[in-house]
């Protein structure tokens, strides 16, 4: 008897012994990863904040859909943050406020009117006047690591009524007594179990339930179950119970989207519902609780009716533990799920801007920094210009989808602001919101005419021999090329147009007199400009290059005509301003550089050139969509039997390139007129631009010609017309003809002017 | 020749009146308060939000720069309105320079308050928008945040991209942060927007002359500086 005692004592001191060094060891564990960095949080890319001001070109509706999509609450009257009132064409809203790079903007009540399209009044909630104020900017995607867990860090302090009371009435009664495990829970789960014959319910407190999630892997065994229990208690020994919560709701498993794993309640909210934690309402959070048991199982986006039945479970629980009155809870149940629609602005992706961010980002950053560091990514990207270039892409393929064709035609187009060459919009697909393969930035494809502005630009940098009224001869012509080949350009309509004036050949895209005035110039010439326009090119300097025989992508093409339409001014594109470290410090900065690269009389000339293109050329079928006030610049581009279809053109604010091919390079039925132009054309009509207006430059005088002869004249004498020139390049003023003209043609003048 | 020069000038009249934003309903607001009771969120190291702006001016015809606290490195400077005093009804563009597709009279919508839209030689003063981020902008700059304040140049060349005040800041603060080069493409677009602004142009000039001499470029700066004195 007594040497089993013995025995048995000594064998349980060693048991003790080795269960004294494992639990040291868990002991090690549970401190090591708990007071580290707890989560690894993807970097998170932000759209532009939409700024508000007075004398803003913005449409009411435009308006409203942003604060949609930013999951404002409409409201009779504001009630806090995130909560907006419209009365006619007066909004009233709550902002949340939020830290920018440059500076913080407050949490504020804001009072906007709106006139037409226009801001016309701005005012804080006392009265007075607003300079100017940001709402939050969008969030449109992150940048995930392998594992793709993805979450939104909170704080205790910022969850909404409610949260921690309903999370404890449901998951864990005892939370706030026990010490990590909770005999009593599982004598009730036991109970249970035993009393209906199978595994109902699990006595895991919310303690071992994120110890289970953060330390342990999902085996389901009697050991790991005595470890997670061990460890509950040790966590429970070491931290807070706010500390704990704090984990456990950052660390919960909430849903999944594709490839990326929803975890914790502030990426749910987000995810779900569009708005910040902080900001929800006793229906939402008993939504999200509900959700815990079996977050695939009462997906409310899949199975709708099992999630309000869940929700409303919840609901009655809390109304059963004296949690909140009956009353709160009936007119909770009445709410609808209110998750926000797939499809909306707010539950949408972009996977082609994205795609730009992402490629910059990995020029200046390591994967892991991206994928784990929770940097704040800052882009000019502007969700209205997005959806409106969408939407014209969608509507004009659909008009045109008569035509033979039309359906195996791709697309890609770039949308960007020419004053400061930020990328505002990019489509990399005829279905924008698939990710695949992005033709804004990888389809390098023959610019066709797209390459003469280049050409005609090469010409009026030397004023002493080449005005807009310079004489060229538009006829068939054969030259032997460096490679051996004999070149004989044609016309697009097979003819050739005689003498014309140099505009003229870049207005209606003839080949004979622009390839000639090419070769004049000299090909290499002309590619220099096209590397002084911003656009690197290892182009053979082919006579064929003149007529556009090189490729590139929509995305260089904008960078191209970003430097004809600023004025001269090469700014090379940019998607990112500026980044934040997770803690909103900033981190780096994309600044907006600009280099004069071309005289800006010439530029001016060329964009006389340009607009005229818009009005009497081959972009004169825009006119059928827009007002005729609107003053645009732009050119058309076809390759070869139409195997690719360009526009790209810009406005005083908006610069848009649009390409419209096949990705098997065959022939369409659309040429850069009757494809790509009705796309930018739409998309103008939506963006409702300013009109071009450069400022005269200092040595641009004009003069008037007669339209006939090309030579000075008088306003006063027929077929004059006025015409920009370099100073001193004017021809000589004719003399007045007189008090006999005729008064149709002033007329004409006049009204010209007036456009 | 004069038959048909009074139903163009009518009409001229009509559309300028019609099409140009009354200059007072504008409301011009210290931006500096609202700015800076900054919350949300608490990261450090912003600026210097506690230097208090001037006061700032407000007599109409004389376009202010925004007066600072010793941030700049230039004087505080205030630019007067164009030649002559006009009415700001009337675009002051030789109609006859109007180009055929974008004229003066022709554009609908009102212009957005602090984009100096058609007439540029026209002096107007900063308003709103553009006058707050400038202050909130020579703050940062004061501080020696000189990210900040470019960041916040930046958001006021988005608001009003044709300022050319914007401009001449935004290269007064590339010229602080040690670049040159930018410092004298900023104020080269600056000045193909200050046509009819004299002494805008002068100082324009001036800070090409400065960023010329930072590049080494003496006879460039020389040029820049008669530049300057012919401006005025």
């Amino acid at each position: 008897m007594r040497p089993w005692l013995g025995w048995a004592f000594k064998l349980s001191l060693v048991g003790l012994v080795v269960l004294a060094v494992f639990a040291v060891y868990l002991d090690a564990v549970v401190q090591e990863k708990f007071s580290g960095k707890r989560w690894t949080v993807p970097a998170k890319v932000y759209a532009r904040p939409l700024e508000l001001f007075v004398g803003q070109k913005l449409a009411k509706a435009d308006f409203l859909k942003e604060l949609d999509a930013l999951g404002y609450r409409r409201e009779g009257a504001v009630s806090g943050p995130g909560g907006v009132s419209v009365a006619g064409n007066a909004i009233e809203l709550y902002s949340r406020g939020f830290q920018f790079y440059e500076s913080a903007e407050p949490s504020q009540r804001v009072r906007v009117r709106f006139s037409g399209d226009y801001v016309a009044g701005l005012t804080q909630a006392g009265g007075g006047n607003l300079a100017v104020a940001r709402l939050e900017p969008l969030l449109i995607g992150g940048l995930y690591p392998a594992h793709q867990e993805d979450r939104v860090l909170i704080k205790i302090d910022q969850v909404p009524p409610y949260l921690v009371e309903t999370l404890v009435a449901i998951e864990d009664r005892e939370f706030f007594n026990h010490f990590g495990v909770s005999p009593k829970g599982i004598a009730r789960a036991v109970w249970i179990n035993a009393t209906a014959g199978q595994l109902r319910q699990g006595g895991s407190t919310l303690t071992q339930q994120l110890v289970k999630n953060f330390y342990l892997t999902n085996e389901r065994s009697l050991s790991r179950k005595a470890t997670e229990a061990m460890m509950a208690v040790l966590l429970e020994l070491h931290y807070e119970k706010k500390d704990i919560l704090e984990a456990y709701l950052n660390e919960v498993f909430l849903g999944q989207d594709g490839q990326r794993a929803v975890h914790g309640f502030g990426l749910a909210s987000q995810y779900f519902f569009s708005q910040p934690l902080s900001e929800l309402k006793l229906e939402q959070v008993a939504l999200l609780v509900g959700m815990v048991k079996g977050p695939t199982y009462y997906n409310p986006r899949r199975n709708p009716e099992r999630a309000l039945a869940r929700r409303n479970l919840v609901l009655d629980v809390l109304v059963e533990q004296g949690v909140v009155s009956a009353e709160e809870v009936a007119a909770a149940k009445q709410k609808p799920l209110g998750i926000t629609q797939r499809g909306t602005l707010a539950d949408s992706s972009f996977p082609a801007f994205l795609d730009l961010v992402k490629r910059q980002l990995r020029e200046d950053y390591q994967e892991q920094d991206l994928t784990e560091e929770g940097l704040r990514i800052f882009t000019s990207f502007d969700p209205i210009m997005q959806l409106k270039a969408e939407s014209a892409l969608a509507d004009t393929l659909k008009r045109l989808s008569g035509r033979k064709g039309v359906d195996q035609v791709e697309a890609g187009m770039v949308v960007t602001s020419p004053e400061n060459g930020e990328v505002q919009a990019i489509i990399g697909s005829r279905q924008p919101r698939f990710a695949g393969f992005n033709r804004a930035l990888d389809a390098v494809r023959p610019i066709g005419s797209l390459i003469k502005p280049a050409i005609y630009l090469t010409a009026l940098e030397r004023p002493s021999q080449y005005t807009l009224t310079s004489l060229l001869e538009d006829k068939p012509f054969s030259i032997k090329g460096q490679d051996g080949q004999v070149w004989s350009p044609q016309n697009y309509d097979r003819k050739a147009h005689g003498t014309i004036y140099l505009y003229q050949g870049l207005v209606n895209s003839y080949n004979l007199s622009t390839a000639k005035l090419g070769l004049e110039l000299g090909v290499p010439e002309v590619l220099k400009t096209m590397d002084r326009l911003g656009v690197e090119q290892k182009w053979p300097a082919y006579p064929s290059m003149l007529l556009g025989a090189g490729g590139l992508s929509p995305l260089s093409v904008a960078n191209m005509y970003q430097t004809l339409a600023n004025g001269g001014f090469n700014t090379p594109l940019r998607g990112i301003r500026n980044v934040l470290t997770a803690e909103g410090e900033p981190l780096k900065r994309y600044p907006f550089q600009i280099q004069q690269r071309f005289d800006s009389g010439a530029i001016y000339l060329l964009q006389n050139a340009m607009q005229r293109t818009m009005t009497e050329g081959t972009g004169r079928s825009v006119y059928n969509q827009l007002p005729r006030s609107l003053a645009l610049a732009g050119k058309t581009g076809t390759s070869n039997d139409s195997r690719d279809s360009w526009f790209a053109g810009f406005s005083q604010d908006v610069l848009a390139v649009v390409w419209l091919g096949r990705d098997d390079n065959g022939p369409t039925p659309l040429t850069g007129a009757t494809g790509a132009l009705q796309v930018w054309a739409d998309f103008m009509r939506k963006a409702d631009p300013l009109p071009l207006d450069m400022p005269v430059p200092d040595n641009v005088v004009r003069a008037w010609v007669d339209a006939n002869t090309g030579q000075g004249t008088d306003p006063s004498c027929p077929n004059a017309v006025q015409i920009p020139y370099i100073r001193g390049s004017q021809p000589v003023a004719g003399p007045a003809c007189g008090i006999q003209a005729p008064v149709n043609e002033v007329m004409d003048w006049v009204r010209g002017w007036l456009d | 020749m004069n038959k048909w020069l009074i139903p163009a000038l009518t009409a001229s009249l009509v559309l300028g009146g019609c099409s140009s934003v009354p200059r007072g309903s504008i409301p011009v607001v210290d931006g500096g308060s609202s700015i800076g009771s900054a919350q949300s969120g608490t990261p450090g190291g912003y600026g210097n939000q506690s230097a208090q702006p001037q006061a700032l001016p407000e007599d109409s015809g004389v376009v202010v720069m925004v007066p600072g606290g010793g941030g700049s490195s230039m004087p505080i400077q205030s630019f007067p309105a164009g030649n002559a005093p006009l009415d700001t009804s009337t675009s002051n563009q030789p109609w006859s320079a109007a180009p055929p597709a974008n004229a003066q009279g022709g554009y609908v919508a009102p212009s957005p308050s602090g984009i100096p839209s058609g007439g540029l030689t026209m002096d107007e003063q900063l308003d709103g928008p553009v006058l707050a981020l400038l202050t909130t902008a020579q703050q940062q700059q004061g501080g020696g945040d000189l990210n900040g304040a470019a960041s916040s140049l930046e958001r006021a060349q988005r608001i009003a991209p044709r300022e050319p005040q914007v401009l001449y800041r935004l290269a007064e603060v590339r010229m602080a942060q040690g670049d040159a080069a930018q410092a004298e493409q900023f104020a080269r677009r600056g000045l193909s927007y200050a046509s009819g602004r004299p002494a805008l142009q002068a100082s324009l000039w001036n800070l090409i002359a400065q960023a010329r001499e930072r590049q080494g470029d003496a006879a460039g700066a020389a040029q820049a500086r008669e530049q300057a004195r012919v401006s005025l």
